[in-house]
């Protein structure tokens, strides 16, 4: 084969396939061929870098070809393909460097040979500047098409991170015996993770919410504002009957339990039948916090466990207590109850901690959220700064795909703050 | 290209039962397929699916959205009111896939079986 393709005739027949060259006459294809030189390329060689003067033009024989910009791919070339000849017209910078995917056999011609060859036919001249035009005409409708698709792809993320960062709680209740702190670090592509907290009218508790709406995108964040809406109505308002009791004197006494049970099952079941066709699904875990006792209660709908990480070094996990919400009009969720203790710091977070990869592909793990937490009396702030610390260090160099949302509670007996 | 293989089975128990044997990943990629055919299937008179999901080694969130729409095309003149499906139901989930549904406390809606025999006889 290699010696086959070693002979004029042979050469010959690979440029005249070349789109570029398909103007020029015999006689200057046949002296193009006889001065051009073969070279055989091992798969993962540069032959041409970015930035740099070139003197050459090359034309594929056989193999793959990769031309990029660093790491991004800008076309994947082979056969009858040809790369470097803008450099060797203008005589400009290299504008991108070829690597070689495969085993390549090429042929390369110099500048000078190039143009000494075409000197001699004015005709083939203008074939060359024809086929180069065309092609700056292509490049040029290619970025166009890019650069819209592209630019309508961010707006769309950029909607999406907007709705996000509107409904995450500007502020959050102040009470002397309850430190909070919260990360949200969002991913790139808008994802529907969520986290509230608020008072409630009706009883003293604190409501803590934090939620991870299925699928990415806008249509993800809608349904974010939808779930977290829902869920803080339900149990501002809906359980009091109506929410013209809130202004009135007179209060209908409801439990927390049952304030906690109502509110699951009201959003569950609105999303359920309203919004059935969609199929979209959150899991969340929605606790009630006695500020006084320490009483937790909680439901969990198919929600990370948080964790209790105890002042004594012991180690809570809050179970699920039920299935994600969203799917299925009937569902049945279990309201547990835990009680926090001096120096006790409750931790809740979404999938983006625990699955957060590393460039092996190995998750971060709640063996390792375990592990990071080990030491006790941390802040509610520290603590979650030694944890993202974690994250973003076992990481490294791997992109983050999903959104990372933390929230810590530091609880101390009131009185002792 | 991503792809989701499905063969279609039948089996009689107390009801004619369509077993949809899934082998691959069913992610946002893949869903579509399981989802379609399962829409076939129910459109040419399965009313009954179990879906064995003993070839599945990875299952995401858009797996677990397709098999709520196939629940919802079973269950389209029911009425409300109970808490599992009767018309769909799980088999033989790997491990990482059993993971996940156990996370999701998907259990909680769907019943999920190990052996085809009693997961047949159980519609």
């Amino acid at each position: 084969m290699e010696t086959a393709l070693t002979s004029t005739e042979n050469r010959i027949e690979t440029l005249r396939k070349c789109v570029f060259l398909q103007g020029l006459g015999e006689k200057v294809l046949r002296e193009l061929a006889a001065k051009a030189e073969m070279l055989r390329v091992a798969a993962g060689k540069t032959i041409v870098t970015r930035g740099e003067i070139g003197s050459k033009m090359y034309f594929i024989i056989s193999g793959q070809t990769r031309v990029h910009h660093d790491e991004v791919t800008l076309a994947n070339i082979g056969p009858g393909d040809v790369f470097g000849e803008m450099a060797v017209l203008d005589s400009e910078k290299r504008s991108a460097s070829v690597t070689t995917q495969s085993d390549s056999l090429l042929l390369s011609i110099e500048r000078e040979v190039f143009y000494e060859a075409l000197s001699t036919d004015p005709a083939a001249f203008k074939a060359v500047i024809h086929a180069v035009l065309q092609r700056e005409r292509e490049i040029i409708q290619e970025v166009k098409t890019r650069s819209t698709k592209l630019m309508a792809y961010e707006k769309e993320m950029e909607i999406g991170r907007r709705i996000q960062a509107d409904f995450l709680p500007k502020s959050v209740p102040k009470l002397d015996n309850l430190e909070l702190a919260f990360t949200f670090e969002a991913a790139r592509e808008v994802a529907g993770d969520f986290y509230d907290v608020f008072k409630l009218n009706s009883l003293p508790h604190l409501a803590i919410v934090i939620g991870d709406v299925c699928d990415k995108g806008v249509g993800a964040a809608l349904f974010m504002t939808l779930f977290r809406s829902l869920i803080r109505a339900s149990s501002l308002y809906g359980n009091m009957g109506s929410a013209l009791l809130d202004t009135g004197s007179q209060r209908e006494t409801i439990s927390a339990s049952e304030l906690l049970l109502n509110s699951m099952l009201t959003t569950n079941r609105y999303i359920a039948t309203t919004h059935a066709g969609s199929s979209m699904f959150a899991s969340v875990f929605f606790g009630l916090l006695d500020p006084e006792s320490g009483e937790l209660l909680y439901v969990n709908a198919g929600h990370e466990s948080p964790i209790i990480f105890r002042q004594n070094g012991e180690t809570e996990l809050l179970d699920i207590t039920g299935g994600v919400i969203g799917l299925f009009p009937v569902a049945g969720y279990a309201v547990e109850k835990v009680t926090l203790k001096e120096g006790d710091l409750l931790f809740t977070y979404t999938d983006g901690v625990n699955e957060a990869r590393n460039v092996e592909g190995e998750l971060f793990s709640e063996q390792r959220i375990l592990e990071v937490a080990a030491p006790r009396g941390n802040s509610a702030e520290t603590f979650l700064r030694i944890m993202l610390d974690a994250i973003h260090s076992f990481r490294g160099a791997a992109a983050q795909s999903d959104d990372i949302t933390m929230l810590a509670l530091k609880y101390q007996t009131p009185g002792r703050a | 290209m991503a792809t989701l293989n499905i063969l279609v089975g039948h089996a009689q128990g107390n009801v004619p039962v369509t077993v949809l044997r899934v082998e691959g990943d069913i992610d946002a990629a893949t869903h579509k397929i399981l989802q379609d055919k399962a829409a076939e299937v129910i459109d040419t008179g399965s009313t009954h699916i179990l879906l064995d999901l003993g070839g599945v080694n990875y299952m995401g969130s858009a797996g677990f959205r397709a098999i709520h729409a196939i629940s919802n095309m079973l269950h389209k003149d029911d009425t409300p009111g109970l808490l599992k499906s009767t018309h769909l139901k799980l088999l033989n989930p790997t491990d990482p896939v059993a993971r996940v549904i156990k996370t999701l406390g998907f259990d909680v809606y769907l019943d999920i079986y190990q052996d085809r025999d009693t997961a047949v006889n159980s519609f």
